[in-house]
């Protein structure tokens, strides 16, 4: 489940509305930049994926469920600029097609689930793997997983209280305290296809005789 | 060195593309139909009433296609149907965004190279 309508009051629908319309427009420009064209079938592919795996929610403890989101998966391959233009495309379609989360709040789901999500696990991911210099390299990702989920719950939390849902701190502590669970299935995931999909970069002179 | 890159192997990828289609459509029936985590809050904490919808038209809404009498094909066609959709929009959008810049992205590959080399060949 997505932010539905009404979760959020017109203040700061409004505001992520808009907010949400910016970001997304500007990770279009990055991504018209960065964005080779030969990985538009894989980016497609990953988005496809993202979706797929978005509807299957797994049982953690309480009666709830978890499911696994994707911003962080799609940003360590593909960048964090692209991964939110993913992620933020997954979120329309849920919305339009599926009326999974609302219209009004599309904006701050794209903010929380696509940007936060991506770009707290891009950095952390990109930051642990520079201090322990490549090695570890599953641990971080799985690390940065966990923490984007939790950051991105935290955003949910911060939006709900502004908007007088319900008090700050009850609110961070209720969202993050769930998602803290459901980051753990993130985490997994995303270190498993991150590992099926990324490989050593062999230099390129080695590549050529390989062939 | 520690640099890793997407995977050149097409097997990895076509693999990729099975496992989308089973999640979608063989595993979704299946999933967890508990709350999750925003909603199990929304429940704890009384404001889940407040969900509404300001769209009625969505063509499949919660994700189970109409009119056929079995759950699991209701679900798993909404997601397939999903998968394929997000595949699509997702291709049209980019190849528009690295169309444009084609002529121009000769260089983005190469960074420098496209400019100065052409400028030599004159």
């Amino acid at each position: 489940m997505h932010i539905p309508d009404g979760f959020l009051d017109a203040k700061a629908w409004i505001a992520t509305s808009a907010a949400g319309a910016a970001a997304v427009a500007y990770s279009l420009r990055k991504t018209k930049l960065a964005l080779d064209s030969k990985q538009v079938p894989m980016v497609a592919l990953i988005g496809s994926f993202v979706f797929a795996a978005q509807m299957l929610n797994f049982p953690i403890a309480g009666a709830t469920s978890g499911h696994f989101l994707g911003g962080t998966l799609t940003s360590i391959l593909f960048g964090p600029w692209i991964g939110s233009i993913v992620m933020a495309a997954v979120l329309i379609i849920q919305a339009l097609v599926f009326q999974d989360g609302g219209i009004t709040v599309l904006g701050a789901n794209i903010l929380c689930t696509g940007f936060i999500g991506c770009f707290v696990g891009y950095g952390i991911y990109k930051a642990g793997v520079k201090l322990l210099a490549g090695r570890g390299r599953a641990a971080v990702t799985f690390v940065a997983a966990w923490l984007s989920i939790v950051a991105a719950s935290a955003g949910v939390a911060l939006l709900l209280a502004w908007s007088g849902t319900f008090e700050l701190g009850t609110a961070l502590k209720a969202m993050t305290g769930w998602h803290m669970l459901i980051g753990l299935g993130e985490g997994l995931i995303t270190a498993l296809v991150t590992g099926y999909l990324l490989e050593r970069n062999v230099p390129l002179a080695k590549e050529a005789t390989a062939r | 060195m520690n640099e890793v890159r997407l995977t050149a192997r097409k097997g990895r990828w076509i693999v990729l593309c099975v496992i989308t289609l089973i999640a979608a459509g063989l595993l979704s029936p299946w999933a967890s139909s508990h709350p999750d985590g925003l909603e199990r809050v929304a429940e704890d904490y009384e404001f889940l009433h407040r969900a509404e919808a300001v769209h009625e038209w969505a063509p499949i809404p919660d994700y189970e296609v109409g009119g056929i009498p079995w759950t699991a094909l209701r679900i798993g066609l909404a997601g397939v149907i999903g998968a394929a959709v997000m595949l699509a929009v997702l291709w049209g959008v980019l190849r528009a965004l690295t169309g444009k810049g084609r002529e121009r992205a000769g260089g983005t590959d190469h960074g420098h190279g496209a400019g100065a080399s052409s400028g030599a060949a004159d």
